[in-house]
């Protein structure tokens, strides 16, 4: 049996031992649905089900690696042609995944090496560091930390834009833990539905704070000095303000590593530092906003508020949250890349969530954990990163390695492609 | 919810107004009600005029009176905008239109009117106390933003979407609580803009369908008689359109076809009465400064934006000049996704040109070598058309 026979045979029990168990989304039979199975490459897509049955009988037959189900209503779902389909509206998706934005624990668990001069090394590096090639394989691993930075980033979309700069009901809002490295939000709110794709695209400029124009937000220059953003003005210069002030708070340390991280010279830190004092005093008193600090122009502000903004705006998978066409991971089924459940979560149950150690068993993704049952595995992969799950850490493992682990980690290892049951080689 | 006729009058685009026209089931029932109920002399000039305003991109409809002809004239001239089944028309129509009614609401200075306004449309707008949410500087004088109106998000954003300059932007407002809080001459404008969309025409898949129409309406006499000098006009106007900068710029001097396709497509945006961002409106007037263009052709070019202002664009026009900025070069108008080389096809912005001093195929760097090159290349044809000539005078004085 090949890993993937055994992952189908995985998979197929447990969808029939819980009947698939799947929750019914909203508008279900507007929905289309899609398939990735374990031996083609090609989604199978365009599918409609009549109800939640016909799914969950669907997906126990099949049992595929990854199951999709569109943001989008359509009016026949079936149908393969988009313009025949009947455009009816889409729930506004948000997606938050580590794999799209930099956590410093990556640089430990994260690998790659090169098909072009077969170089391999650790951290995210767009090309290889050595021959520049784009033909680089990744390894993206999974890590608590990076999923608590996930989950933070899903907090501070939701209680710093969602709910209070746009209103957003939270019953409206879905959550899920993504299976992999992050979490899924639709909010199903019927007038959200028509916006068209360059709405969102505002919608989305709003969350990152990408495209500001400081400017005008209240920065300008006048008589050679430099104005910043009034604290008056409500909205992103409000936040960006704010997030000002906190990082005044901050230790020099912390300022200083800020500043050098958006490019600033030493000198230039220096003098920020040194006025650091006044620019605090300026955000007490709310009719000064002189901003004059030496050897910093409009330009240099304009590099600092990009950083601020920064700090301050989501880190989200901005095309998926523009495309009105959107497949997103159907809750409570199987990620073929990890073997985790695609975990619906409340608002108030994310607080406590660890999708690495949860504590509320019917809310945990790790559905494998069986005890008593470990599996003989060989590592394929050249380097294989240490696996924390469930409080205890596996690995690292190197290629050859013959290692027994419980049936969870057997089911993530081969789902990554890192290993091979020992017994079938 | 009910509004007052005075408005519906005045603002014939609310959508009030198809309880004003319930008893009518379709356009050829309106037309037969209009032609009972008024005389040609009571409308054809107003019609006229104000497409001979929309023609000449004036910015105002000199004879607009809020009546309830204007009510009826507003289904007319949609009618007829649909007919003539020409967007360049249709265009210039929406814009001034909407002009038109973004003056007539800047007059308006009735809060609860602009309310009415909003509701009949379905927008969902509240009024509500007095918030300060900006304080903005103009040559060091400060002005602090105050509203009593905001607009649920999702409605800003339908209004919002297709205008094109920075202020706009959903991250640049004072976004609470799902309402969007703006000043008074700010929702009027997204009111401008959807006035605009009102005129605009789709492509018409079965013109068999519109021709059967457009006989059908050609029954009502006045309404042919119309409809065939609006087309005698524009006729008259187009060839006037289509070569305007040449005309001022240098007699005689076809300049158009020299333009790279970045310069093409702003200035097809342009005529046709399309918004433009702020980067594309300074790439055109820095290009046209480089060849020397007056400034009254440039910001006649200007002039059929839905947002045109004389005042602040000959000001624009004269600052970049004095400045003497330079056009953006290839790379820049990429990275500003101002290049359109891929859309047009065009053969030397794609594949460059062959260097005979470097013996090499070379990339265009700068739009200004694209105009240079074509008028090189224009102007070695016409030598070696001349040179043709000679020849052929030569051989002809030989043989005879």
């Amino acid at each position: 049996m090949s890993p993937i026979k055994f992952l189908i045979r995985t998979f197929k029990d447990y969808y029939k031992k819980n009947e698939a168990n799947l929750r019914e989304v909203s508008d279900f039979t507007k929905r289309e649905f899609a398939f990735l199975p374990w031996d083609k490459s090609i989604m199978l897509r365009h599918m409609g089900f009549e109800n939640i049955d016909t799914l969950n009988q669907y997906i126990i037959n099949s049992a595929p690696r990854h199951v999709y189900s569109s943001g989008t209503l359509y009016k026949h779902p079936e149908i393969p042609n988009m313009e025949k389909k009947g455009y009816e509206g889409c729930d506004l998706i948000v997606d938050i995944d580590v794999d799209h934005f930099y956590t410093p624990c990556k640089d430990d668990h994260d690998g790659w090496y090169c098909k072009s001069c077969l170089k391999n090394g650790k951290g995210m590096p767009p090309a290889c560091p050595e021959c520049g090639s784009l033909k680089i394989k990744r390894i993206s691993w999974i890590c608590e930390k990076c999923l608590d930075i996930a989950k933070k980033e899903v907090q501070k979309l939701l209680f710093n834009f969602l709910i209070p700069d746009f209103g957003i009901d939270q019953n409206s809002v879905m959550i899920a833990f993504s299976g992999h490295r992050g979490y899924h939000l639709k909010v199903e709110d019927e007038s959200l539905r028509p916006l068209s794709s360059e709405a969102r695209r505002e919608i989305v400029d709003y969350l990152t704070g990408e495209n500001l124009n400081f400017e005008l937000l209240g920065l300008r220059t006048r008589s050679g000095i430099v104005y910043g953003i009034s604290q008056k003005n409500l909205g992103w210069a409000r936040k960006l303000n704010n997030e000002i002030q906190l990082l005044l708070t901050q230790s020099d340390m912390a300022i200083e590593h800020f500043l050098l991280n958006l490019g600033f010279k030493k000198n230039h830190i220096k003098s920020f530092l040194n006025y650091k004092d006044t620019f605090l005093e300026t955000f007490r008193n709310s009719e000064l906003n002189d901003w004059s600090v030496e050897g910093f122009d409009i330009n240099k502000w304009k590099i600092f508020l990009k950083g601020i903004a920064k700090r301050v705006g989501a880190n989200i998978d901005e095309p998926v949250s523009i495309d009105i066409h959107r497949l997103i991971r159907y809750p409570g089924t199987l990620h073929g890349r990890t073997g985790f459940k695609v975990q619906d979560l409340s608002i108030e149950e994310l607080e406590e969530f660890n999708p690495l150690d949860a504590n509320n068993k019917s809310k945990d993704p790790i559905v494998f954990e069986q005890e008593g049952i470990e599996i003989n595995l060989k590592i394929v992969e050249e380097f294989v990163p240490a696996t924390k799950i469930k409080g205890i850490t596996y690995g690292p493992y190197d290629q050859g390695d013959k290692i027994k682990v419980p049936k969870h980690i057997a089911v993530y290892l081969l789902c990554k492609e890192v290993a091979e049951p020992v017994s079938m080689i | 919810m009910k509004i007052s006729p005075e408005l519906l009058f005045q603002y014939p685009w609310l959508p009030s107004l198809e309880d004003f026209y319930s008893d009518l089931s379709d356009p050829l029932d309106f037309l037969n009600k209009f032609s009972s109920k008024f005389q040609l002399n009571d409308y054809e000039s107003r019609i006229l005029n104000l497409f001979r305003a929309a023609f000449d991109n004036l910015e105002e409809i000199s004879d607009f009176i809020a009546d309830e002809l204007n009510a009826y004239l507003y289904v007319f001239i949609k009618i007829l905008v649909y007919i003539l089944d020409n967007k360049r028309i249709a265009n210039r129509i929406a814009n001034l239109y909407s002009k038109q009614s973004y003056k007539e609401l800047l007059d308006d200075k009735e809060d609860a009117n602009l309310y009415d306004i909003c509701r009949d449309l379905n927008l969902n707008v509240r009024y509500g106390d007095l918030v300060r949410f900006k304080e903005e500087y103009d040559k060091g004088q400060k002005e602090i933003l105050e509203t009593r109106f905001s607009i649920q998000f999702q409605d800003y954003l339908k209004l919002s979407i297709h205008l094109r300059d920075d202020n706009r932007k959903l991250c640049h407002k004072a976004l609470i609580n799902g309402y969007v809080y703006l000043k008074k001459r700010e929702i009027k404008r997204l009111l401008q803009e959807y006035v605009r969309h009102k005129f605009m025409i789709k492509d018409v898949d079965d013109k068999n369908i519109l021709e059967k129409l457009k006989q059908e309406f050609f029954k009502f006499e006045e309404f042919k008689s119309i409809y065939d000098n609006i087309l005698n006009e524009w006729e008259l106007k187009k060839e006037e359109f289509e070569y305007s900068v040449d005309i001022h710029f240098e007699e005689g001097k076809e300049f158009q076809g020299l333009f790279p396709p970045c310069i093409k497509e702003i200035m097809t945006k342009a005529e046709e009465g399309q918004n433009l961002t702020h980067i594309e409106r300074l790439y055109l007037v820095f290009f046209l400064h480089a060849l020397n263009f007056p400034n009254e052709t440039i910001i006649d070019i200007f002039k059929g934006l839905p947002d045109f202002d004389r005042k602040k664009t000959e000001y624009q026009v004269e600052f970049a000049k004095k400045k003497g900025y330079t056009p953006h070069s290839c790379n820049t108008l990429k990275a500003l996704n101002l290049c359109k080389a891929a859309k047009y096809d065009d053969h030397l912005c794609l594949k460059g040109y062959m260097s005979k001093k470097y013996n090499e195929q070379r990339a265009i760097k700068h739009p200004l070598f694209y105009v240079q090159y074509h008028q090189f290349k224009r102007s070695m044809m016409k030598n070696k058309q001349k040179e043709s000539n000679k020849k052929e005078n030569e051989s002809n004085q030989i043989s005879n």
